[in-house]
């Protein structure tokens, strides 16, 4: 065992700062037991101010209906499902990590899984409002249930994406929450055993569901977490394959593309894991983390944004490629009504490029990828780059289509529009300064994992053994135990 | 075995006295009730099913104060059901539409009792069943919320017509012998014109004055100078093989445009089998429908008509040509040669007011021998009277002082003359002025005494379009308000005790010989001679003088104006009928607004906008704020919006006039922010020898520097050489090859079996036989003219919401059905635009791509191959709409209706930005009076929900149980749609398309050459077909044809198609 168990002195230690298991407990549980800082307090009224502007938009839109929207006869769907979309895929990233990274034993998804996966809930969460309160009647909103009526008995259409999605978004969300949840037990119930408050004890204890460390325990929780991981790595992957069916099934020009389930999937990883950067690095600052999110967590992650990115890219070049090879004209016209930079909308195609492809590609350098400022400002760039390349396969394919009579005038949204994407920035970020005031942003009991393997004592504890012949680092090893 | 009983226990055998207890009690135990005190449980204060009783009704109470908020609706049934109405079933009474001197048969369809949508008369001769969308809309005028509804004196109400009449009869009597005065628009009416002389007999020195909104009194006193008669031949197109239009909207608005339609529709319709069509050519200033639709257009400027006129008359008579301008003097020529050749069937008509102009056009006519052959003087037309000098005259006696009494009826001259100040100012001098209308309009305000008129459906009367040509009118409903018609006043007014009902009896049973042959008239709706065709003898006597008189015309200056009539909205008196303003117009597709139409070259010059050039044609075409310009005719200056459309001449600008009406017609003419709908443009008018003349030589026009919003529904207006949309040939092409449509879509589909194999081998999915009935129709773009007729008979026939200014500029418009307009073309040159009208609705697709993508079936299909819509199942996603390729759904953006379940959310001020804000046109739709002409037979559908055309299925249900219930097969008569029956061309056909019979399988079989679907390669399936427009011109623009190669000359020519 002690052979496979070497880390390579070469790689940086993923938890630095010499830390013991106590100094851990203590770091990552002191903003839950201290007073909310100040930098807390004035993020929280913003993301409730926020949260209530939406709540008014969304109130506007279903008592005088989706006309409070500039959608028209041409463009039915515009800021409403490129939210949703844009939403779900930054919902990507944190199962990716939890779940994939988990059956691959990358050992650096333990510093950043836990907020990564809170991430994928509530990004999910926000997702969600769009399809629900884009229906001009979503008081009927039930209907999308395949639940027994009378009516008939009337099923829904088991045909329609939509509702493939209805399926899709809730499995992934159920199955995300119950995986967070699952690796939450342990941290949990660390926080009701240091707690002094009657209450704070009792609501730690309901919450940890009576976890008492006991290896029975570590042994369930790492099966059942092995089995939600195996459930969620599919689901990674099907959630956005779906959510690129509500386009590619359709008949329209630009939508209807062969080539959307892995390259969303793609997409959706990469947006994914500019929004882990984006918060992480606000986290590690606030809460002071430096120590369990570290350069080489960033470094990681902003690799994967560079692969992804790359991915998306050569993606939009097949695209554009097969409308010209694929000779269909309506399929050529919708792409030039991307890249031809005369046609009202290709600013947004051309934002939607540099911001995706081109920019990532400062990636490329190591420098650039341990830059903390650089990642930021990417993070932010690859997002908004993200949210137009759903906007432009949305709106500049359906906003000229096959009867030119019926194209429109030009899309703008309202305030309300606006109103309603704002408040679920709103929403995200209530739930998440909850989530960072009430729960450990870093998986305690994952950390204490890799801190003998990887923790920075262990690295440099380590430091003879690398000057071992291979023989006799062998020979001890085999004879210590 | 009877007797033998059977026992539970001891007790019971012996029927003990715990037993009987036992039996009384239901519980063995004692209840836990308080006041039961030991008494069995029936005998308790509140036994156990009074507990029952209670806990029902308070939770039926609970429920019920719950729901309270629902309005109690009272629908109380007929306590003697008059004989003739049956709830449910439809009634149907043959009428007369008149407005303004124009009479067109109608057939009213009156459900429980109320008029609620207006057909064409199969059996007039004239218009032969055919309506225009201003007699569709009329219906809605019944009931709008504007109408006056009481008497009155300077403005205060007076309490009952007795009242009324006793106060007017002494004003008229206290005039001292000044003479009383009639004034009205052109009265065909033969029993009205009695009454009004009977009437003026008791007022010696009275007068009756006609007077048209549109004046056509030129025309009149040239007719009379060459034929001897002030009056119109009927233009019998059906017999012309080469019709001419000089500035003639003879397809919309000129004249007669639904006898114009049913003639020239004749020779526009294509055989197959001997592909032969009349020629149209047309001169104008500005791009008119009828243009839109000419096989070849010349363009000149307004100054210029009478110089064409001149010189297509020195044309056919083989002298030279002295136009200036090189291609209209070539196009003058190709006419003229063209006329030569088909003398006897060829004809021009002008629509100049300008008598000098219209004597030209006799002459030419006389020339080409249309006089007595495609002009038909048998009998003569009627429906415009007014003479423009006798009006002036009466304003300037009026200005004098010298006239007692002016009684006004259906004229409207404050606002729609020339000269409508001096008018207004002249009737502040008449002691006496009686206004009898419907509405409050402009000169009705300035009336001491208003009388408020019927409607057309409720009235009686006649009307004589043409000679010996009678329509009878009668009530389809009693008069909704304290009012009376015209005949029945004056005739009390002149001392009778008549009432005009009997009348009127009493006049056409004497002309049909008896009562039951009036009774049978009036059922008939129409009494016509049998057809003759003659000419009558032509003078040319005012040739000469007519031709100096247009060669020393004033030369027009830089720029130029002409004013028209839109096809939806005429001379305006429509103008508060929303149907009317949120139809868009035909070649602009704007809706509720007028504005000037300039030229793409003067777009440039004014507003620096090129849209010659792409981007700046997606700019202009994307945006709704419009620039606007001032325009100065002689002293008087408006600032009106602009829009840019080719086919108009270079220098030339257009208004249409109808617009810009008082606000006390109705809300349909303001906008919500209070800014007046359109301005009025009659004032801009010039008059000519005493004629007026709607055009103006010398304008001036600058940029305002201002912008103003204009509600278009079709901002694209090139097809892009979409081949797959729509279909066009020249005639020669089609004649030298006519399977090349054919030949091309088997040619397309060649990979999936070609066009015999393409249903089956065209998808994985298996195939269905679709037996039963199968619901189709064909559409002939030869013969759409894009009137509109179709739109708003769609509107009125499915409770289509209008959405008002405000939603159509954010593409919100609800329309069923819509015209696509496209042009081709070179934008810069105004004569080589071709415009093609496609009427598009849903094509009720076989595998119909907007039923899959449904998550809860709301839209599905039937048996019978509708695609159905199923509102209450709907949730609104609207993917149904986004996957549509023809984009022919509609989403209720908002609550339209007042259908919603959310109260007073119509009433919303839009808050920042004021989005959403409704006109108060919606609002007026959804007032009690006015939700009466809804049609009870369709649902009105809530916000949220996404409806679309559904092929009528609502007529086709009751025409298949009226089959069902005779026993019979369905015949194309038992279901028509709307459209279809509203259509004076006959482009639509619909039916049964298994049954061979059927003249939808006819046609689809007699045109296979020219059918093809829109967008067939998706293999949606469509049941809608078109049939290839054809052309009889050299080219066809604006596509890269194969079959066109010959022509290389006109290639180079193509360029980009236009944009605007």
């Amino acid at each position: 065992m002690g052979l496979l168990r070497y880390e390579s002195q070469t790689r940086n230690p993923l938890v630095t700062g010499h830390k013991t298991y106590h100094q851990v407990t203590e770091d990552i549980v002191r903003p839950i037991e201290a007073k909310p800082s100040k930098l807390w307090k004035i993020g929280f009224t913003i993301s409730l101010f926020l949260l209530s502007f939406g709540a008014y938009s969304v109130y506007r839109d279903v008592v005088y209906g989706i006309g409070q929207w500039n959608l028209n006869k041409t463009v039915g769907w515009g800021w409403d499902i490129t939210n949703f979309v844009w939403w779900v895929g930054i919902g990507h990233a944190g199962t990716l990590i939890s779940a994939i990274l988990l059956l691959f034993r990358q050992g650096w998804r333990t510093g950043v899984n836990r907020a990564a996966e809170a991430m994928t809930i509530f990004a999910v969460m926000c997702a969600g409002q769009f399809p629900i309160f884009h229906m001009g009647r979503v008081w009927n909103a039930f209907f999308v249930l395949p639940y027994p009526n009378t009516r008939g008995p009337l099923w829904v259409n088991f045909n329609s994406p939509l509702l493939w999605d209805v399926f899709a978004i809730s499995t992934y969300f159920t199955v995300s929450l119950l995986f967070w949840y699952a690796g939450l037990l342990p941290d949990l119930a660390t926080v009701r055993d240091r707690a002094k408050e009657k209450w704070r004890k009792r609501m730690y204890g309901v919450l940890s569901f009576g976890w008492t460390g006991s290896t029975k325990h570590w042994q369930r929780h790492e099966s059942l977490s092995l089995v939600l991981a195996g459930l969620s790595t599919p689901l990674v992957l099907s959630v956005h394959t779906i959510v690129s069916f509500d386009f590619a099934t359709s008949v329209i020009p630009g939508w209807h593309t062969t080539i959307f389930p892995p390259y969303f999937v793609a997409g959706a990883i990469f947006s994914g894991f500019a929004m882990v950067q984006t918060l992480l690095l606000i986290v590690r600052k606030v809460l002071s983390l430096e120590d369990y999110i570290t350069l080489e967590h960033i470094e990681v992650m902003n690799k994967v944004i560079v692969l992804t990115g790359s991915i998306v890219g050569i993606a939009y070049i097949t695209e554009l490629f097969i409308s010209w090879y694929g000779q269909n004209p309506y399929e050529a016209a919708a792409f030039r009504n991307r890249w031809d930079i005369t046609t009202p909308l290709a600013w947004s195609y051309y934002l939607m490029m540099s911001c995706n492809v081109l920019s990532p590609q400062i990636f490329w350098f190591r420098k650039m990828r341990r830059n903390i400022t650089v990642t930021f400002f990417m993070s932010i760039i690859v997002n908004v780059g993200m949210w137009f390349e759903r906007f432009v396969i949305i709106v500049t394919s359906i906003y000229r289509d096959y009867l030119p009579s019926s194209w429109s005038t030009y899309y703008r949204p309202t305030i309300w529009e606006v109103g309603f994407y704002m408040g679920t920035f709103g929403l995200f970020f209530t739930c998440f300064f909850l989530f960072s005031k009430f729960f450990p942003v870093i998986a305690i009991a994952e950390i204490k994992h890799i801190l003998k393997k990887s923790g920075e004592s262990y690295k440099e504890g380590v430091g003879g053994i690398e000057a071992q012949a291979p023989e006799e680092f062998a020979h001890e090893q085999a004879h210590a135990h | 075995m009877a007797n033998k009983k059977y026992w539970q226990s001891f007790g019971e055998l012996h029927n003990s006295e715990a037993h009987q207890e036992n039996v009384q009690n239901e519980f063995r135990e004692e209840l836990p009730f308080e006041d039961l005190e030991g008494k069995g449980l029936l005998d308790a204060k509140a036994p156990r099913r009074d507990f029952l009783k209670y806990l029902g009704f308070s939770t039926a109470a609970a429920a019920v104060a719950a729901s309270c908020e629902v309005p109690v609706k009272k629908a109380i049934p007929y306590l003697n059901k008059p004989a003739e109405i049956t709830p449910g079933v439809a009634n149907y009474y043959a009428t007369t539409y008149v407005s303004g001197g124009e009479v067109i048969p109608v057939v009213a369809k009156v459900r429980d009792g109320r008029p609620i949508k207006i057909e064409g008369n199969d059996l007039s001769a004239i218009t032969k069943g055919g309506t225009t969308p201003r007699v569709q809309a009329s219906v809605l005028d019944l009931y709008d919320t504007a109408r006056l509804r009481y008497p009155s004196k300077d403005g205060k109400e007076v309490s009952s017509l007795e009242a009324f009449d006793k106060m007017v009869s002494e004003a008229l009597a206290g005039l001292g012998g000044a003479p009383v005065v009639l004034l009205t628009s052109t009265i065909t009416s033969p029993s009205t014109k009695q009454i009004i002389t009977e009437f003026l007999a008791k007022y010696p020195g009275g007068r009756h004055v006609q007077y048209d909104a549109i004046s056509y009194s030129g025309m009149l006193q040239a007719n009379e100078a060459a034929y001897g008669k002030r009056a119109f031949p009927a233009y019998q197109l059906e017999k012309a093989k080469v019709v001419v239009g000089i500035g003639a909207d003879f397809l919309g608005t000129w004249l007669n445009p639904l006898e114009q339609q049913k003639g020239y529709t004749q020779g526009r319709k294509i055989n197959e089998a001997n592909p032969e069509m009349s020629k149209h050519y047309q001169f104008e200033c500005m791009l008119s429908m009828t243009g839109a639709n000419a096989d070849e257009r010349f363009t000149h400027r307004p100054s210029e008509t009478g110089a064409v006129a001149l010189s297509l008359l020195n044309a056919v008579s083989g002298q030279s040509v002295s136009v200036s301008d090189a291609k209209l003097k070539a196009g003058i020529e190709k006419v003229a040669k063209d006329l030569l050749a088909n003398k006897g069937a060829a004809v021009v008509m002008c629509g100049s007011n300008d008598v000098n102009i219209q004597v030209i056009v006799a002459a030419i006519n006389e020339a080409i021998g249309a006089n007595g052959t495609v002009l038909n003087w048998a009998a003569p037309s009627q429906t415009r009277q007014g003479v423009d000098s006798e009006f002036a005259k009466l304003v300037t006696d009026m200005t004098a002082g010298s006239i007692g009494a002016l009684l006004i009826w259906d004229a409207n001259p404050a606002y729609d003359y020339a000269d409508a100040e001096k008018f207004k100012a002249a009737v502040k001098n008449v002691k006496v002025s009686v206004s009898f209308n419907e509405k409050m309009d402009e000169t009705t305000e300035l009336c001491k005494y208003v009388l408020p008129a019927n409607n057309y459906l409720e009235s009686w009367g006649d009307a004589e379009p043409k000679a010996g040509y009678y329509s009878l009118m009668q009530p389809t409903i009693s008069p909704l308000f304290k009012t009376r018609q015209l005949q029945d006043t004056l005739l009390v007014w002149t001392g009778s005790k008549t009432a005009y009902h009997d009348y009127f009896n009493t006049f056409w049973a004497a002309k049909v010989g008896g009562q039951a042959a009036y009774l049978k008239a009036l059922q008939a709706g129409v009494i016509e001679p049998a057809a003759a065709v003659s000419g009558t003898s032509y003078n040319g006597a005012k040739v000469a003088e007519a031709t100096a008189a247009i060669n020393s015309a004033k030369k027009g200056g830089e720029i130029e104006l002409v004013l028209y009539e839109k096809v939806s909205m005429g001379d305006g008196k429509q103008a508060n009928n929303p149907w009317l303003q949120e139809m868009p117009d035909p070649i602009t597709k704007i809706t509720w607004d007028n504005y000037a139409i300039i030229s793409p070259a003067l777009g440039k010059k004014l507003f620096g906008i090129d849209v010659l050039n792409r981007t700046a044609a997606d700019t202009y075409d994307v945006e709704t704020p419009k620039p606007m310009a001032t325009v100065k005719v002689g002293g008087k200056e408006i600032t009106i919006p602009t829009i840019i459309v080719p086919g108009i001449q270079a220098n030339t600008i257009a208004i249409a006039v109808g617009y810009g009406r008082s606000e006390k017609i109705g809300k349909a003419v303001k906008h919500y922010d209070g800014s007046t709908l359109g301005q009025n443009v009659f004032g801009l008018a010039t008059v000519n020898n005493g004629n007026v003349v709607y055009a103006a030589g010398d304008v001036t026009i600058t940029n305002a520097n201002k912008k103003y919003k204009l509600a278009q529904t079709q901002t694209h207006a090139s097809y892009e050489g979409r081949r797959e949309v729509v279909k066009e040939l020249t005639l020669e092409s089609f004649k030298k090859n006519p399977k090349q449509i054919w030949e091309a879509r088997d040619k397309e589909l060649a990979p999936f079996g070609g066009l015999a194999e393409y249903e089956k081998e065209g998808t994985i999915y298996p195939h269905y036989d679709r037996p039963g009935i199968k619901w189709g129709m064909s559409i002939d773009l030869n013969s759409c003219y894009g009137c509109g007729a179709c739109v708003v008979a769609c509107t009125a026939e499915n409770n289509v919401a209008v959405v008002g200014k405000s939603e159509v500029l954010r593409a919100h418009e609800m329309h069923w059905l819509r015209i696509d307009r496209y042009f081709s073309g070179d934008a810069a040159d105004a004569d080589s635009i071709q415009t093609l009208f496609q009427p598009m609705l849903c094509q009720h697709c076989d595998n119909a791509p907007c039923e899959n993508v449904c998550p809860v079936a709301a839209t599905n299909h039937s048996s019978e191959g509708l695609n159905q819509m199923t509102y209450n199942r709907c949730i609104g996603t609207r993917y149904c709409a986004n996957n549509c390729p023809y984009k022919v759904r509609r989403f209720n953006w908002a609550d339209y209706t007042g259908a919603d379940s959310f109260p007073d959310n119509q009433k919303n001020t839009g808050g920042l930005g004021d989005i959403g804000h409704l006109d108060e046109s919606v609002l007026m739709m959804n007032d009690e009076l006015t939700r009466m002409v809804l049609n009870p037979d369709v649902t009105v559908r809530s916000r949220g929900v996404i409806e679309k055309c559904s092929f009528c299925v609502q007529r086709l249900q009751e025409g298949k149980l009226k089959a069902k219930k005779e026993n019979r097969t369905l015949t194309d008569n038992d279901a028509k749609t709307a459209c279809q029956q509203a259509c004076a061309a006959d482009a639509i056909v619909f039916g049964n398309a298994n049954n061979t019979e059927s003249q939808i399988s006819k046609t689809r079989q007699d045109n296979k050459n020219r059918m093809f679907f829109t967008l067939e390669q998706l293999h949606v399936l469509p049941n809608v077909n078109y049939l290839a427009k054809i052309r009889n011109t050299d080219v066809v623009l604006g596509v890269k044809d194969e079959e066109e190669e010959g022509h290389e000359e006109h290639k180079a020519e193509k360029k980009e198609a236009a944009h605007s």
